[in-house]
């Protein structure tokens, strides 16, 4: 039996307060993630999938509807709670990458355990097993500048696995890399979901990421299509 | 929560410190300044403040004065006789006091009393002798001087070495200069108005400032034990119409207000100096917020909330004002007990008064090291809490729409 891990039920998301520049983002979307499955946000820029997607990150409320972790509703959640389910929880791949760039490879993946009560040096540690996994164990005290862009997106994604969380969501994950380096990443993120049980979700309008996906909603307007 | 999580925010907030390095020197260097200037300020003026208490312990109760013209003038000395009758009285003493000149610009003050009674007071200024003996009753023209009087003979420009049998040529009122040999070397606990203390008998000091044997210039009075004080200082007043009677509390009153008005323009000068502070402190807090809250963004998508930021950014503020009032601090306490507060110390205590190194008097206390951690860090913390929290509220899904 498939067991959803993440729903969304009717949810909006406007921004601009019904100003003159309001804007609904997202319209009454109901989705549902199955554990363990790989679930692609498909459609054009502007379309709704990467604010779908914080959603689904607890990145953001919604406007209207709820959204349900693990059978939980978490859109009323506080500030503190949403933290904790996305340190705990959801490992997060950036479109940008986003890495802080004064700190190190290594710096960066232990970055989410610093707001634990982990030792830092156990932090690096885990950081360390993890971006060698990536084969990154020769860059591990490299800082981000000097890092090429596939080596910058295997340390975003060591840094999204290093709490071994239940689901990894990703934005355009393939967007700033080759096409060579997008295959070696959904070869990657394979291995995650067979290893390890993980559900991953991304929004993406690549069509290879697409076709890969295991499940695929498209977007358009803010709707589901 | 436990004290793990907290070291790792901490740790992240030097990280930033050292990142953003050159906005956290320019606010470490700015709190140096005001708090070494606000710390050497205050370790002056407790000095003088504690100076003025030891000053008072080896001086007299009351001091009686005559004033003409409203300028003090000399007293006849019937006025002995009729204090020494007031109740509560248990000693009347004479002086004859005035400045006189070495020779070398300098003034040092000379005290010319008796000294039997004045040697039988418990620790009257001048009389605990380190080298030497005090004044002998009936001889003249000899003199027991402070230690500074030897420090300051050694430091001029031509060195003297005067010890007890030197003879020291001081010039008179009449521009004639009378010999006086030292023989004794007395130790004190005030710097400002003993250092250059000389005390001689009475009849010596009246042929220096060419003063009638009938009149003297003043008249200390040591009070019975449990006298009140006021009530003393008050018959004096009644019994002498025309005299000016100082106790203690006055006295205290006009030494704080010689030594110690000049510290509320330094005050005044360390407040905006604290207030280009807060000022830097705030806008280098508001600038570079885009970059800053895009750092903010990813660690709260990265599981960080509200409260870790904030803790973030108050340990950066709480480093910096630590780190630049511990400075401040050191830096003050080199350059007032270390080098003796060259220019500083000239501004609050007067440029004519005769100190050396060593010889300014400095306090510190817990009381000045809390007031200046407090004025550096409150400040401080209040002036960043505002763009610390606006920073910290920020939204996550800012990461993900890229603003």
């Amino acid at each position: 039996m498939m067991e959803v891990i993440i729903r969304t039920e009717g949810v909006w998301k406007s921004f601009g307060q019904n100003g003159p520049r309001h804007v609904d983002a997202v319209k009454d979307v109901t989705v549902e993630i199955i554990r363990g499955k790989k679930t692609a946000l498909g459609g054009p820029s502007g379309s709704g999938k990467t604010t779908l997607l914080g959603l689904m990150m607890l990145l953001t409320t919604p406007s209207k509807g709820k959204v349900y972790i693990e059978g939980e509703d978490v859109s009323r959640f506080s500030e503190v709670f949403r933290a904790k389910i996305r340190r705990e929880k959801i490992g997060l791949i950036l479109q940008a990458n986003y890495l802080i760039p004064h700190l190190t490879a290594i710096e960066n993946v232990a970055l989410p355990k610093l707001c634990t009560d982990m030792a830092k040096s156990r932090a690096e540690d885990i950081a360390r097993d993890k971006l060698e996994q990536l084969d990154l164990g020769h860059r591990l005290h490299f800082k981000v500048a000097e890092l090429s862009g596939g080596e910058q997106q295997r340390v975003s994604i060591a840094r999204a696995l290093v709490n071994n969380p239940k689901i990894l969501i990703a934005d355009e994950p393939g967007s700033s890399i080759d096409k060579k380096l997008t295959w070696n990443l959904l070869k990657l993120l394979d291995d995650m979901v067979k290893n390890n049980a993980m559900t991953i979700v991304l929004a993406s309008h690549n069509q290879l990421i697409l076709d890969w996906a295991d499940r695929s909603y498209m977007m358009d307007e803010g709707k589901i299509v | 929560m436990g004290v793990q999580k907290h070291t790792n925010l901490a740790s992240y907030a030097l990280g930033n410190l050292f990142k953003y390095r050159i906005r956290s020197v320019a606010i470490v260097v700015a709190l140096v300044i005001s708090t070494s200037l606000l710390c050497s300020t205050e370790f002056i003026h407790e000095g003088v403040q504690r100076d003025i208490d030891y000053s008072l312990e080896e001086g007299p109760d009351i001091i009686v004065q005559q004033l003409e013209a409203g300028r003090q003038t000399t007293i006849p000395m019937s006025w002995v006789g009729n204090i020494s009758q007031v109740p509560g009285v248990k000693i009347v003493l004479p002086r004859v006091w005035g400045y006189a000149d070495v020779g070398s610009g300098k003034f040092l003050t000379i005290m010319g009393i008796n000294a039997t009674p004045y040697q039988n007071i418990a620790d009257a200024i001048g009389t605990r002798i380190q080298e030497g003996e005090f004044l002998q009753e009936g001889a003249t023209r000899t003199i027991v001087i402070g230690q500074g009087i030897v420090d300051l003979m050694n430091a001029a420009s031509n060195p003297i070495n005067v010890g007890v049998g030197s003879v020291i040529s001081l010039i008179a009122h009449n521009q004639s200069l009378i010999e006086f040999t030292i023989v004794g070397i007395f130790e004190t606990d005030s710097n400002i108005y003993s250092y250059d203390m000389v005390l001689t008998d009475i009849q010596s000091a009246r042929e220096l400032f060419g003063i009638s044997k009938d009149k003297c210039m003043d008249i200390a009075v040591w009070t019975e034990a449990g006298s009140y004080l006021s009530d003393v200082a008050f018959r004096i007043e009644n019994r002498l119409i025309d005299s000016r009677v100082l106790s203690q509390d006055a006295l205290k009153d006009a030494m704080l207000r010689t030594y110690g008005d000049k510290a509320g323009i330094v005050a005044l000068l360390w407040t905006v100096l604290l207030l280009t502070v807060l000022l830097l402190a705030f806008t280098v807090s508001s600038a570079g917020s885009d970059e800053a809250r895009r750092e903010v963004g990813l660690l709260k998508a990265l599981g960080f909330d509200t409260v870790d930021i904030l803790e973030i950014r108050m340990i950066e503020s709480l480093i910096q004002s630590l780190l630049g009032a511990s400075l401040g601090i050191s830096i003050s306490i080199i350059y007032t007990f270390g080098l003796g507060a060259p220019g500083l110390a000239g501004l609050l205590l007067g440029w004519d008064l005769v100190l050396l190194n060593g010889g300014i008097p400095l306090m510190i206390s817990i009381a000045t090291l809390f007031l200046v951690y407090s004025m550096a860090l409150i400040p401080i913390l209040v002036a960043t809490v505002i763009p610390a929290w606006r920073n910290a509220i920020t939204e996550p899904d800012i990461v993900l729409r890229g603003i």
